[in-house]
């Protein structure tokens, strides 16, 4: 059963989710995620060819370059899709994989062929954002100088990093002489160092990426720098919250609807637990925020996603669409921490093991809170359309 | 998650929920779902003949500015005068039916309708309108039969009758089906003793929606009918409640040997729980707009709280905006969740009564916490404020005033202070965690008929009411 983040599936949605939570549960069920993050490495290539297959990486992306929508609206697909990626922990970063297609995809045939090997789950990206605009206090960032020959030198580290070690393609947010600069940098490029981070969340593999002098061409920029990429920074990070909430809403989904099992099979008193009302009732609430979540999320994905005619630059939605991304994470960034410290109440003693799966989702959570910008940062930026005077 | 309503037997225990098992049939024009589409150009057509016939005879200008409470009975006149009005040029009832005084279009007619009145007057008939228009006619629509409706529905249409609840008892709230109002058959008619309370606007309205108990002898649900009561009827009295606000808007009635008719009764005898099933999702706002997706956040972050925060001063404090923006969050996810329910009542209609209760449990749970952050932006400036008299000159602000919040309409006014808004505000916030069933049934609702959880145990279930009246005086304290 889908984790329904859309109230109603168009039948192509549906084919979409269905084949998506079939190849789930046939290559990464949750006994698998918890395999792979006993041991140390990522995940493998082929997991990430066959998701690549079933059309993952390429939503935000036009049927030129290989992706394409099933319902006109890719964000709204891909979200949908995430909300199943999260219900069942998956690994490997769904969103800047998506964020740096959308990005590429902007570029016109520029960046053509890494794009299709994006799309097709044969390279692996991630964005390197570090604390863009305040996004991640402590995440650090990126310098871009010129030099001298045309092209710019990167230095810097950044933290927090999905999936750092385990990319071959990154989008780098940097300060650069013109402003706000974005690049494309091979992760193999010399003086570019990643490495793993240990995490909270142990069903993803987080890093940091160190640049040293690291020599890139003028063609390695993305957009135009300043201005422009600032505001299309705005886009991004919303892009990238809302694949994120969408993760957070289907691990909330899966974590209480394991309470609710719990509630109507564990006996004490003589009766199920679920019957007392302390416990009915708390489920009830606990589902309240969920429905809220998949409706306030569900509603950003489509108005970020939706394209007005003659959205410039193409590909990007409506104002209301940033403004809804950022409700959607403050919502969701609070509200799932809180619904994993319910679900872990009704569980009792055995919420506390190892063996079982809540604290997976509840590490899950508190890290997806995090991720792409805090509750408290997302309300700042809402805060800023609030004229003072 | 789990469907398991038709798991249920027929008479649960708790109440002012759900109570019973199957949702009852209802009447399509009384149902969420209908796809029919106009054509575009008779919608069009449709659209300009009502702006036209808007613009000859509609004044410019937002509701009458009727205030909960304290109801003028001009300005009542003027609603019901203005609801004929459009009765007659055909323009209330869009979607219902013809046979009984409406348009019989679908809601894109009515929608086209509402966007071509925003901005005008509408017809306000205050809370008693709310409870005609949103819960008693579309019940009857669903259960009434051809008779009844061809009797009430054009007059209600047409503003000459304005229904309210008589559910609650001083005995029986959350327990709806607990009711001791009791009909007693007599002749060819019934004969009505018992006491109905907190009846919002029965003191302007004209017949009172009443469940009453016809049958002692079974479990409580099986022996309920409804009736309609006229408030004027020999034997009723009514008495207004001042209620926490200082206004008087809800009442309690007083039933001696009020004689109705056989037309009188609503839905089948003895079958009431079905009629209270519907009505119960209409309460909860299972009739919210459908497949509206209006979600945008668009109209600014919660306008309310900003001008309150510059009111006083305190918006550029970065905590007053962090509370304001979360207020704004939970806006935004309120009226996505709305959206999302009416979609998924629309393609899961069996579930429609109990996922209500979401929209129902948001308002109960949230209005609270909005209203609970209007008073901390407040701060002082909600709790007291200077009055202004009527001419002008400072007023002593007297307690009942104070607190009342109808010095808006008394000889003394607040004067710019936003005091008086906020405190009304924080009185009324638990409106919606009681009144047509409390949060606490919702969320019995929501565990047991959306979670799927185990009921618990019930000491009435089965049981003939009688009984059961009389076994819950054995209960004892713990201590004891
Ligand atoms: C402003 C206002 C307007 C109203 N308007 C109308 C109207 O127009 N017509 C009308 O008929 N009624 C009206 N009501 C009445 C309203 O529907 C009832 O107040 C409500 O259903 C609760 O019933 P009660 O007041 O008897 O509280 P009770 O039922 O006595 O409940 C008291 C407390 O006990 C809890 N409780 C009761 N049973 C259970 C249970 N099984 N499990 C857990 N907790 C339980 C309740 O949740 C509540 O917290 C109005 C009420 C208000 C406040």
């Amino acid at each position: 059963m889908s984790v329904g983040l859309l109230a109603s599936a168009t039948p192509e949605q549906e084919l979409l989710l269905d084949s998506s939570s079939r190849f789930i549960e046939r290559t990464m069920p949750l006994p698998s995620v918890r395999e792979l993050a006993a041991g140390s490495g990522g995940v493998d290539a082929r997991y990430h060819e066959a998701a690549g297959s079933l059309g993952w990486f390429g939503m935000l992306v036009g049927e030129e370059h290989g992706g394409g929508t099933v319902s006109g609206n890719g964000l709204l697909d891909a979200a949908a899709v995430a909300a199943e990626r999260g219900g069942v922990l998956q690994p490997g970063s769904f969103a800047t994989a998506n964020v740096v297609a959308h990005l590429l995809a902007a570029e016109g045939s520029r960046h053509g062929e890494v794009l299709a090997r994006l799309v097709a789950g044969r390279a692996r990206a991630t964005w390197a954002v570090g604390d863009v605009a305040g996004l991640t206090p402590g995440a650090g960032e990126i310098v871009a100088g010129e030099d001298g020959g045309g092209g710019f030198r990167l230095d810097g580290d950044v933290r927090h990093v999905p999936d750092a070690a385990d990319c071959d393609l990154l989008v780098v947010t940097a300060h650069g002489p013109r402003g706000l600069t974005q690049f494309l940098v091979a992760a193999d490029t010399p003086g570019v160092q990643a490495r793993r981070m240990a995490s909270l969340d142990i069903t993803r593999r987080p890093g940091a990426v160190r640049f040293h002098d690291v020599r890139v061409g003028a063609d390695a920029v993305l957009g135009a720098p300043g201005d422009a990429t600032a505001a299309r920074f705005e886009w991004q990070v919303g892009i990238a919250a809302v694949l994120t909430a969408a993760e957070s809403v289907g691990a909330m989904h899966r974590d209480l609807e394991a309470a609710v099992e719990h509630a109507g099979t564990r006996i004490a008193f003589g009766r199920p637990i679920g019957s007392f009302q302390a416990v009915k009732h708390l489920l009830a609430d606990l589902s309240l925020s969920l429905e809220m979540a998949k409706a306030v999320v569900s509603a950003a994905a489509e108005s970020l996603g939706s394209e007005p005619p003659g959205s410039e630059p193409p590909g990007f939605g409506a104002r209301d669409g940033v403004d809804l991304a950022h409700a959607a994470k403050a919502f969701v960034a609070e509200h799932g921490v809180e619904l994993a410290h319910g679900c872990f109440q009704v569980f009792g003693g055995v919420g506390y093991t190892w063996e079982h799966d809540h604290h997976l989702f509840m590490r899950r959570l508190a890290a997806d809170a995090v991720a792409f910008g805090s509750a408290q940062w997302h309300r700042d930026r809402l805060g800023e359309r609030i004229g003072v005077g | 998650m789990r469907d398991i309503a038709a798991e249920h037997d027929s008479d649960v225990g708790a109440e002012h929920d759900d109570g019973d098992n199957a949702a009852p049939e209802r009447d399509d024009s009384a149902a969420p779902e209908r796809e029919v589409r106009a054509p575009a150009q008779a919608l069009d057509e449709y659209r300009a003949r009502a702006r036209a016939w808007i613009e000859a005879n509609l004044e410019r200008g937002q509701a009458s500015g009727l205030r909960r409470g304290d109801t003028d009975p001009a300005a009542i006149a003027a609603g019901r005068a203005l609801q004929r009005r459009l009765y007659e040029a055909g323009y209330t009832g869009i979607t219902w039916p013809r046979e009984y005084g409406g348009q019989g279009l679908g809601p894109e007619y009515e929608r086209a309708f509402q966007q071509e009145a925003r901005g005008y007057r509408l017809p306000d008939l205050g809370i008693a309108g709310g409870t005609t228009f949103g819960v008693c006619a579309m019940t009857m629509l669903a259960h009434a039969s051809a008779d009844f409706l061809r009797r009430h529905i054009p007059r209600i249409l047409a503003g000459e009758e304005l229904f309210v609840q008589f559910f609650s008892e001083p005995e029986a709230g959350s327990d709806l089906a607990g009711v001791r109002t009791r009909a007693v058959r007599s002749g060819d008619g019934w004969v009505l003793n018992g006491s109905k309370i907190w009846s919002s606007g029965a003191y302007y309205a004209d017949w009172g929606m009443c469940l009453a108990r016809t049958d002692w002898d079974v479990p409580k649900h099986r022996g309920l009918t409804w009736f309609a009561v006229p408030v004027t009827a020999p034997g009723v009295t009514v008495e207004r409640i001042r209620q926490i606000t200082g206004d008087a808007e809800f009442c309690q009635e007083f039933f001696d040997d009020v004689v109705l008719g056989d037309g009188d009764v609503i839905g089948q005898v003895n079958d009431g729980w079905t009629v209270a099933q519907t009505m119960l999702m209409f309460e909860r706002g299972g009739g919210l707009s459908h497949g509206t997706r209006t979600t945008g956040a668009s109209t600014g972050v919660a306008p309310d709280l900003v001008e309150l925060a510059r009111a006083t001063g305190r918006l550029a404090d970065p905590l007053t905006r962090d509370l304001i923006v979360r207020a704004h969050v939970d806006d935004v996810a309120r009226r996505a969740l709305l959206a999302r329910l009416g979609e998924r009542m629309r393609t899961d209609p069996a579930q429609a009564l109990h996922l209500a209760s979401y929209a129902k449990l948001v308002s109960g749970v949230h209005d609270p916490i909005r209203a609970d952050i209007a008073m901390r932006i407040g701060g002082a400036d909600a709790v007291n404020w200077e009055t202004v008299g009527a001419d002008g000159a400072c007023a002593d602000g007297a307690h009942g005033d104070a607190v009342s919040g109808d010095a808006v309409n008394r000889d003394e006014r607040p004067g710019d202070s936003p005091g008086p808004k906020v405190a009304v505000g924080f009185l009324n916030s638990r409106f919606m965690s009681i009144a047509g069933g409390t949060n606490e049934m919702q969320r019995n609702s929501i565990g047991e008929r959306v979670l799927g959880l185990p009921r618990e145990p019930s000491f009435d279930r089965g049981k003939p009411f009688r009984e059961v009246l009389r076994d819950a005086r054995g209960w004892s304290s713990a201590r004891e």
